[in-house]
């Protein structure tokens, strides 16, 4: 971690959230697309100084103290904003980020704080997942485009909307109050959860994981438990599911960088104390009377985790809690993982069977998993030739590194002739 | 309600390492505990790496520990009335750990 670029990439992902959640403080969220430009160009800045003169001894102050400059320089010159000026110069005093106040009720983490006004409900709550990603996350509008099965136009479309509602409203970032947090809650816990998701599964780019975004949603789910309008089953449900997820990151890379898929991993690498933490979690979330998606995907996880072997894996309750899942949050994505379940319940021909008959016309053609399923179980019947066209079809939806290496070993796996000497 | 920390030690000499099926009934074991005593347990405990760092007199030597008969491999956090409700619980742990029980003093 000492070459500048490294470190600058690492600051875009920990510090850009932080920042823009910093300067939006003194600024106000209607100041929000200037926060933005500010911190990018600070962190450009960075890129650029650090390399030539070196890596200062506080970097996240420089980042911060840049972006705070920045701002002030491009307020100057729109003197329209001058309202905004004092509260910034108030800032220029400090050598480094203000202390984050500390109030019994309020939520003593910016990140998060900006977390809940992304998830104000003023904004369309198509619009809310999205906001937060770039604004928090610092996400391309590809990378959310991916993340959430839409358009990059689409997604474009709702962080604008986004921006407008903040901005006609003028909202005040100070803390919400508990009702509140308790109304923005499911929101914010969809974003959080995506954060997760995005760091399990890259979508581009040549890491198989990304543990920083990982570790940012559990940060920010662990700071929400621990807050008495978070402190609810559906958080301590999430944070098993995440836990579970995380105890598998070890065994899930191999020494080349490739996928180790979970009947292939090694389960005494596994991080037993993330899974003793989950399971903490999980009993603490079996204290109400609601059952989230959360609940059941925790459910799922720690089915992988208690089967000593891949082999051993009740599947039967595994396809009934997916059943459960698509009840309470119906996705393509959820039939998808009952197609597979059910395929080891009762053979190949039965997931095939399953993924034909709840094959909607939602399914997003470049969803790649579609396609590596399909061919997985067309594989497993002997059908080469049939595998081999689900699996150039998913090549091409795919952008993430290590999954198209995966994708390239089993297209080698297809004998040329299509082979159909099929088993059953 | 008072917190106290849980110490799970073990035997030096039980450091093999177990087989996945033996991690997973410990981890069946475990999770029944964790369901049972749920509004006690502060999430967050974990295990412990058998080896570590020893500071002493301004010397750091590295482990294992040899004067050592038993390790620490892990502790937890658990919020109980008093020493007796804390010990019940302490009771109920799957088998396999010398267990030390101690008071959070709590002067936060």
């Amino acid at each position: 971690m000492s070459e500048p670029r490294e470190l600058v990439e690492h600051f875009f992902r920990h510090e850009f959230g932080r920042l823009v959640a910093l300067l939006t403080r003194s600024l106000g969220v209607r100041h929000l697309d200037l926060v933005e430009d500010v911190v990018q160009a600070a962190l450009v800045q960075a890129l650029e100084t650090w390399s030539r003169r070196g890596v200062p001894e506080d970097p996240a102050g420089w980042l911060y103290r840049t972006a705070r400059n920045l701002a002030i320089d491009a307020l100057r010159r729109e003197r329209t904003h001058a309202r905004a000026l004092p509260r910034l110069a108030e800032d220029a005093g400090r050598e480094s980020p203000p202390p984050e106040p500390q109030f019994a009720d309020e939520i003593g983490d910016e990140p998060l704080r900006l977390l809940f006004v992304c998830c104000h409900e003023a904004v369309p709550a198509e619009s809310r997942v999205a906001f937060a990603l770039r604004t928090l996350c610092g996400f391309g509008t590809a990378e959310i485009a991916r993340a959430l099965l839409t358009t990059d136009a689409n997604v474009q479309k709702r962080i604008e909307r986004a921006r407008d509602r903040l901005r006609e409203l003028d909202v005040d970032f100070d803390a919400p109050d508990a009702t509140q947090l308790r109304a923005r809650l499911d929101a914010v816990l969809a974003v959080v959860y995506l954060l997760f998701s995005q760091g399990c599964h890259v979508t581009h780019g040549d890491e198989p994981i990304r543990r920083d975004l990982c570790n940012e949603a559990l940060r920010l789910a662990r700071m929400l438990a621990a807050h008495p309008a978070g402190d609810v089953p559906a958080v301590h449900a999430l944070l098993a599911l995440m836990c579970f997820h995380g105890a598998r990151f070890d065994a899930r890379v191999a020494a080349d960088g490739a996928i180790v898929l979970l009947g292939e991993q090694d389960r005494s690498a596994w991080n037993w104390g993330d899974v003793r933490e989950g399971m903490a979690w999980l009993a603490k979330s079996a204290a109400g009377d609601e059952l989230t998606r959360y609940h059941v995907e925790a459910g799922i996880a720690w089915e992988h985790c208690r089967a000593p072997t891949f082999a051993d894996t009740d599947w039967r309750r595994i396809a009934e809690l997916y059943d459960t899942l698509d009840r309470i949050a119906p996705s393509p994505l959820h039939a998808l993982n009952r197609a597979v379940a059910e395929a080891y319940l009762h053979g190949p021909r039965a997931g095939l069977d399953h993924l034909a008959a709840v094959l909607p016309e939602s399914v997003p053609a470049r969803y790649p998993g579609w396609h590596v399923v399909t061919g997985e179980l067309q594989f497993r019947l002997g059908r080469h030739a049939a595998a081999g066209r689900a699996w150039r079809e998913a090549l091409r939806w795919t952008t993430a590194g290590a999954d198209r290496e995966f994708l390239r070993r089993r297209l080698a796996d297809c004998r040329p002739d299509g082979g159909t000497h099929a088993a059953g | 309600m008072a917190k106290f920390l849980f110490i799970y030690r073990e035997s030096t000499e039980s450091s093999a390492k177990p087989s996945p099926e033996e991690m997973q009934a410990l981890a069946g074991a475990w999770y029944a505990w964790m369901q049972k005593f749920s509004s006690a347990i502060v999430p967050g405990g974990d295990g412990l790496k058998h080896s570590g760092r020893l500071l002493k007199g301004g010397l750091v030597t590295d482990g294992p520990y040899v004067e050592a008969k038993e390790i620490i491999v892990s502790f937890a956090l658990i919020q109980a009335v008093d020493y007796d409700a804390a010990v019940a619980i302490a009771r109920e742990c799957p088998p396999g750990h010398t267990i030390e029980i101690r008071e959070l003093a709590g002067y936060a």
